[in-house]
């Protein structure tokens, strides 16, 4: 298959149109951004769609579009449960933080959970809570990027990754949250195009009859299979499949590469519609991944499994080929090689988002705020921030070459999710609903949720596999949960709340008055520099918001 | 920047915004009280409809097999209709957030002291800008308005 062979040249072609796309708009953009505003909210120049088209593009990684349209192909049913709590975590969102975020934060989510309490354990809580975060779901990407590219374009494992890095840092880089915005744009619309063109292939193969696609799926059973059109074949314990459901639809409002895209936007109104815009670009696109997933089922059979690799990450792209003509024909190259580059696009735009949010919590929290105490420049804000995107990425990138491929994606992409759902959302929650909430339950909660949903994983079965042939039984037989999510989300709750009646707070400087008064009306919020944004665009050092922070 | 050309004057009022007393205001407790009624069961209604069709999947395997018509199991309509649950309630919170919840809080900020309209260019809360004013000294430009 033309697939893992050697290089593929109208892959390369299109990966570089792609790629002088991203260059031309980070370039547009560093000419662009100047201010810390700029560089973390793109000036609040963006409008409530255009946020929806990003929000959608920083969240449906290419777990979201190779891997759960691979899990449908493999086992059915059970791959469509990822996209039912991915979606389902919107209504968390929308309901308890889009809009809040927005009236009451600056440009991380630190900003939000310290508007009330003492500053600096506060933030420094945050800043950990959103860097354990970044850093599964960081190097989840990067090695599912070097996997991908690997088999799509023929290059080296190495070189991919590296690749991946490189362009991920120039958009950090030179375009800061502006270019990364774009990016992310361009990258929701490619895919959504081109998933949308692949389901009307695959309808068309069943006289778009999606209901004779499940039943030509069902044929292709056979006995050595593992698909259903059924739950049970991929999430074998209730019990997990309870926890990982936790996980997604409580973490996503966890996400700090996502809650901070509504600092971008110029008011709390244009955060809310973004986040319907994003309910129905995301909901849309699972939908069509059940085509792919299926389709593919129905169309490759139970021989394209082995063609499919790890997981069925490329039975998204192998379905390309057959349905552009197959493999050696100029349709099913083409079609193979737009699918891999809208893929590489997919993952370009998640990475560069993660950078972002994880530099925002370095240079802004930690730096800015707790080590200078507000008293750096901008520039120097910013600065910090290169340089701290610079070090995670080559982190990442060390990290993910190193651990090669034989790194879990989906498993540490789970954790992330974990992590986010069990250290940052009870503590931003209760922070902006639980007067009595404090420091040190902020503190306490974050690290409860860190070490346990980490530790839980530490001694799970995923970690502690069993003897060659047997099950996996984990470190503790009483234990043998895969996603922590169960367990570590109510002791992240549990941690703010003892945290909270065990201590008394002193020095606070603001009221839980004024951050709920800001965060249910947007008085007194961040401004936009969208009026004035023609001309000089957002480089003004613009209001006295940053003036006398 | 026009937004400020009133602003010295709404600016000082800002400053003196007293937020306790406009979270005493009528006005926003009909706010918070609106809003509650909705997202409250609203985020009940989700969250069960979610979990039972996740414990569904786990406990109930051969129901959600069934087959409802031909390849169209229970277990595929039953996950459209998390979908359509989505789709509903973002709609239904957007209209009452439009028409609802958003002339509250302009009130709520009239009274205050500040038309909303007027925020984004000059809102300092004062413990904000005492607290950091050493700072905008220190390096960061002063707004010229």
């Amino acid at each position: 298959m033309s697939v893992l062979a050697a290089i593929n040249l109208e892959a390369l072609a299109i990966f570089a149109v792609v790629l002088g796309i991203t260059l031309g708009i980070t370039y547009w953009a560093s000419q662009r951004v100047t201010g810390t505003e700029g560089f973390w909210a793109a000036g609040r120049s963006i409008t409530g769609f255009q946020n929806g088209l990003a929000i959608s593009g920083d969240y449906l990684s290419a777990a979201s579009f190779l891997g759960i349209a691979g899990l449908i192909f493999i086992f059915g049913f059970d791959g469509f449960l990822y996209s039912v709590g991915f979606l389902v975590a919107f209504l968390t969102v929308m309901f308890l933080l889009a809009e809040r975020m927005r009236n009451s934060g600056k440009y991380t989510i630190a900003d939000v959970l310290s508007f009330r309490l003492r500053e600096r354990p506060a933030r420094s809580a945050a800043a950990l809570g959103t860097l354990s975060v970044v850093a599964f779901y960081l190097i989840a990407q990067m090695v599912g990027a070097g996997v991908l590219i690997q088999a799509l374009v023929g290059i080296k494992f190495w070189l991919a990754v590296l690749l991946t890095g490189t362009f991920m840092l120039c958009y950090v880089i030179f375009g800061g949250m502006l270019a990364t915005t774009w990016v992310q744009i361009i990258k929701a619309c490619l895919l959504m195009v081109g998933i949308l063109v692949m389901s009307l292939f695959v309808l068309e193969r069943v006289g778009f009859n999606p209901i004779e696609l499940f039943n030509e799926a069902e044929r292709q059973t056979t006995s050595e299979s593992t698909f259903s059109l059924g739950p049970g074949t991929f999430l074998k314990t209730p019990l997990d499949t309870l926890s990982l459901g936790m996980a997604l639809v409580l973490g996503t409002a966890g996400l700090p590469h996502i809650l901070m895209r509504f600092f971008t936007v110029p008011d709390g109104k244009a955060a809310r519609s973004s986040v319907v815009w994003a309910m129905f670009i995301i909901g849309g696109f699972y939908i069509l991944t059940t085509f792919i997933g299926f389709g593919a089922r129905a169309i490759l059979g139970q021989d394209g499994v082995e063609a499919a690799g790890t997981g069925g990450n490329l039975a998204a792209p192998n379905l390309a080929e057959e349905l552009g003509g197959g493999a050696g024909t100029f349709g099913g190259d083409l079609f193979l090689a737009v699918i891999a580059a809208v893929a590489f696009a997919t993952i370009l735009a998640v990475v560069a988002g993660l950078v972002l949010s994880a530099s925002g919590a370095v240079a802004h929290d930690i730096w800015s705020n707790v080590i200078r105490k507000g008293r750096d420049s901008e520039h120097e804000e910013i600065l910090v921030a290169r340089i701290a995107a610079v070090s995670i990425g080559a982190i990442a990138m060390a990290i993910a070459i190193a651990g090669g491929e034989g790194l879990n994606v989906s498993f540490m992409v789970g954790l992330a999710f974990a992590v986010a759902a069990s250290a940052n959302f009870p503590a931003l929650v209760l922070a902006l609903s639980w007067k009595r909430f404090n420091t040190t339950g902020a503190v306490t909660g974050v690290l409860t949720g860190v070490v346990s949903s980490i530790g839980l994983v530490i001694i799970s079965p995923i970690v502690w596999t069993g003897p060659p042939g047997e099950a996996d039984t984990g470190l503790f037989t009483w234990y043998d949960l895969n996603n922590p999510g169960l367990i570590s989300i109510p002791l992240g709750f549990l941690g703010c709340f003892l945290g909270t009646v065990l201590s008394k707070e002193r020095g606070a400087e603001r009221s839980f008055q004024e951050l709920y008064v800001r965060s249910e009306t947007g008085l007194g919020a961040e401004g936009s520099t969208v009026t004035h944004a023609e001309g000089n665009g957002v480089a003004q050092p613009e209001d006295s918001t940053v003036a006398t922070r | 920047m026009e937004r400020d050309g009133g602003g010295t004057d709404g600016l000082s009022r800002r400053r003196g915004v007293d937020w306790d007393a406009a979270e005493a205001s009528p006005e926003f407790q009909e706010l918070v009280g609106a809003r509650r009624r909705f997202v409250l069961p609203a985020t009940i209604f989700f969250l069960t409809w979610y979990f039972a069709f996740i414990l569904l999947a786990g406990y109930a395997e051969d129901f959600m097999g069934d087959s409802v018509y031909q390849g169209l199991t229970v277990g595929y309509c039953l996950a459209l209709t998390q979908f359509l649950m989505v789709f509903v309630l973002g709609l239904m919170y957007l209209r009452r957030a439009e028409n609802t919840y958003d002339p509250l809080a302009r009130k709520v900020a009239e009274n205050a002291g500040a038309a909303l309209e007027a925020e984004p260019q000059s809102a300092v809360p004062e413990s904000r800008a005492q607290r950091r004013g050493a700072a905008s000294a220190g390096g960061r430009p002063e707004v010229q308005s």
